[in-house]
């Protein structure tokens, strides 16, 4: 139970961090809604609009930055695919899971500086949120084994305007241990 | 009708019943028949081999060597057959490594120690069929005698330690016969890590190998890593008798623990009880106060830590150091550095081939030490984890992860496997810990790592009665129980410092093992008092 509002809490202040990273004047306010306390937010001029994805995205057009959705029709398909593995995949997930998620992103990110190729999206937005609560307790060693996630997590987390809420994360830029020491 | 019926139906059955017999019979004779002709050819080898061989006092089993004769006969080391041996006729003792026969001859590998060489058996002008038979069906880890003629090879023989020889065997008597059946096998034991895998082949796991250690012991890494310790041994007193120590022996029944009494083995001693001594601290000192000046001490030191981890046992060699020293208890810090970095040139320049052969099979980055050694202050450290994102209090002790990655952020910076942290938190240090002068949260103690493992703890002592007495006062400790402890510095006490290390552990971190049970020959741990 406490899990679950400290989750949900996460998630509104996640969409506050990104209104402001936005350079959204006037903060909205959010309500939840069922057992899982799925964020709402309730337009002016319009229907409620449910869930994290969906108000992030919204937000965004808000605010003119249509780019950060993707600029072609392949980086916007990306993007949507990281959205969802952020809320289906990322949250909630078990201890083993993390595991598989680290090592398969630690995989992807080998050749990218961000989730969507070489622009920044929404999408490193949320999953940098996403995932700040599993690298925070990552040990040095580890953070070293998953070193393209450590890489990007560090350049999005010093990108201007993102972090707000969460505490920075220290990451070191020598190699301490050997390569194959694990 | 029915009478009738029944009656034809049993005389069929009757019928059916000897046909069967009858197919039985006939097939008993035929085995009886294969089984005699089968005597008859075994019967006239055994005549034939008993008629015709030639060989017959060139090969057999000896006698249990009762010291019945004094033969006049050198035997030769298998690690000195070398190519300058080469046409010599020698006798070598060794075990049988392995043998296989292939036709008319049988190749063995003999093992002495950690040396292994080729010996070959054909059938010819020395050895007969019945000799090259008898040679192939001796058991593994049987020790034999041979007698044979060394034969340079014209190409290297890659599973023998020596490599350019091989052995012409023209004698072989058994010593002592091994049983058939070994509870482990040697190749199986000194395989690396992760090859077996790959190949589908066994390791034997640690508890195997400690169930049986007496076998496990002659494997190659094994005789590698007991000979570099020895070594240690040898160079640690080498170099503490040039810097003019005394060697003293404690006693390891006493009468109180040294601090504090949670993790010491209780002996009942006639009507009362004692512990077995978990360092020689307090004799060392005592040696002090008795103006030896500077003394150490090689010998059991006992933990009752119910501590199950990779570097914890209940008894293991502790390597004593206790010295006076003149105004700064860094004197003796160098003492120590300098004879620890002794010890890694002297290991680093005699034992390479220990070094390499355990390498094979557990691979691990060469030993970096720098000179003089490296010495950090508590504080620093600190710092350094701190810049590393981990989160501790000023004064909180070093967890082991933390000591670990501290050891990996050292290498990093200072490119060395060896290096001391001086000046502990007081509030972490036993009572006898002399505190800072400059500052009374911090103390004159200091610990030294090897790969980011302690081995040596250490500290300069209190040699005051009184600053003492506060101390375990401060500490809760019964004062009657450390009287004669304290008593000792009350008639003129030589302000002076020291520290203990682990010989199982030295040697682990040397070689960089990961288990303490590798470098100890017959490990005692919780769960273990045999063999």
């Amino acid at each position: 139970m406490c899990q679950v509002s400290g989750v949900i809490k996460m998630a509104l202040r996640e969409l506050s961090s990104l209104e402001r990273f936005l350079g959204l004047k006037k903060p909205n306010k959010y309500s939840s809604q069922g057992g899982k306390k799925v964020p709402v937010l309730q337009n002016n001029n319009g229907p409620a609009l449910i869930g994290l994805v969906t108000i992030a995205s919204h937000l965004v057009r808000e605010a003119k930055r249509p780019e950060l959705l993707g600029d072609s029709a392949e980086r916007r398909a990306v993007v949507q695919q990281w959205l969802e593995y952020r809320v289906t995949r990322l949250d909630n997930c078990s201890k083993e899971e993390v595991k598989v998620i680290l090592k398969d992103l630690n995989q992807y990110l080998e050749d990218k500086v961000y989730l969507a190729g070489n622009v920044f999206t929404l999408a490193d937005i949320l999953m940098y949120y996403g995932i700040h609560h599993i690298v925070v307790e990552l040990a040095v060693q580890e953070k070293e084994r998953y070193l393209n996630i450590t890489r990007w997590f560090d350049h999005i987390q010093h990108y201007p305007g993102v972090r707000h809420h969460l505490p920075p994360v220290v990451v070191l830029r020598n190699r301490v241990y050997p390569s194959g020491h694990y | 009708m029915t009478k009738e019926n029944v009656q034809g139906a049993g005389e069929e059955e009757q019928q059916a019943q000897s046909k069967k017999a009858l197919k039985k019979q006939q097939k008993e004779a035929e085995k009886a028949a294969k089984k005699a002709e089968k005597q008859a050819k075994l019967a006239s080898e055994q005549q034939e081999a008993e008629e015709d061989d030639f060989a017959m006092d060139r090969y057999g089993i000896c006698p249990m060597v009762q010291s019945q004769q004094k033969l006049d006969r050198a035997l030769v080391r298998v690690q000195d057959l070398t190519p300058e041996k080469a046409e010599q006729q020698i006798w070598v003792r060794a075990r049988i490594h392995t043998s296989r026969a292939k036709g008319k001859q049988c190749f063995l590998v003999l093992r002495h120690q950690q040396f292994t060489v080729q010996a070959l058996l054909a059938v010819g002008d020395c050895a007969s069929k019945q000799m090259v038979k008898f040679a192939a069906n001796l058991t593994k880890e049987s020790i034999i005698d041979v007698e044979a003629v060394v034969k340079k090879v014209e190409q290297k023989i890659e599973s023998c330690s020596q490599q350019d020889v091989e052995l012409h065997v023209e004698r072989i008597f058994v010593i002592s016969q091994s049983e058939a059946r070994l509870p482990l096998q040697l190749e199986d034991a000194v395989r690396p890590e992760g090859e077996g895998d790959e190949e589908g082949r066994a390791t034997v796991n640690q508890d195997t190998r400690l169930d049986n250690r007496v076998i496990d012991l002659r494997t190659t890494t094994s005789q590698s890593i007991f000979r570099l310790q020895s070594g240690v041994c040898q160079l640690f007193r080498d170099t503490l008798i040039n810097k003019g120590f005394v060697e003293i022996q404690t006693p390891k029944i006493i009468s109180a623990a040294s601090e504090g009494g949670a993790n010491v083995f209780t002996v009942s001693y006639f009507k009362t009880s004692a512990y077995l001594a978990q360092s020689p601290q307090l004799y060392k000192q005592m040696c002090i106060c008795a103006d030896f000046d500077k003394v150490f001490c090689v010998g059991p030191v006992f933990r009752a830590e119910d501590s199950n981890t990779h570097r914890h046992l209940t008894e293991f060699v502790g390597l004593d150091i206790e010295m006076a020293f003149n105004y700064h208890y860094h004197e003796v810090i160098d003492s120590i550095t300098d004879t620890m970095v002794q010890i890694f040139k002297g290991l680093r320049d005699r034992f390479q081939t220990e070094i390499q052969t355990v390498n094979k099979q557990y691979p691990s980055e060469p030993f970096k030490f720098l000179e003089p050694t490296l010495r950090l202050e508590y504080k620093e450290a600190v710092a350094m984890l701190r810049a590393a994102g981990v989160e501790m209090g000023d004064e909180e002790d070093l967890s082991t992860p933390n000591e670990k990655l501290l050891g990996r952020l050292v290498k990093e910076k200072y490119d060395t496997d060896f290096y001391v942290l001086d000046k502990y938190p007081l509030a972490v240090r036993p009572f006898y810990t002399m505190p800072d002068p400059n500052n009374p949260k911090y103390s004159n103690s200091y610990d030294m790592f090897m790969r980011g493992e302690e081995i040596l703890s250490g500290a300069q002592r209190v040699h005051d009665a009184q600053l003492l007495t506060e101390r375990a006062m401060h500490h809760g400790i019964d004062l009657e129980k450390i009287k004669a402890y304290i008593d000792s510095f009350r008639y003129g006490a030589p302000p002076h410092a020291g520290g203990g290390i682990g010989l199982e552990r030295v040697t682990m971190l040397y070689l960089g093992l990961h288990n303490v049970r590798q470098t100890s020959m017959f490990p005692r741990d919780p769960k273990r008092l045999t063999p």
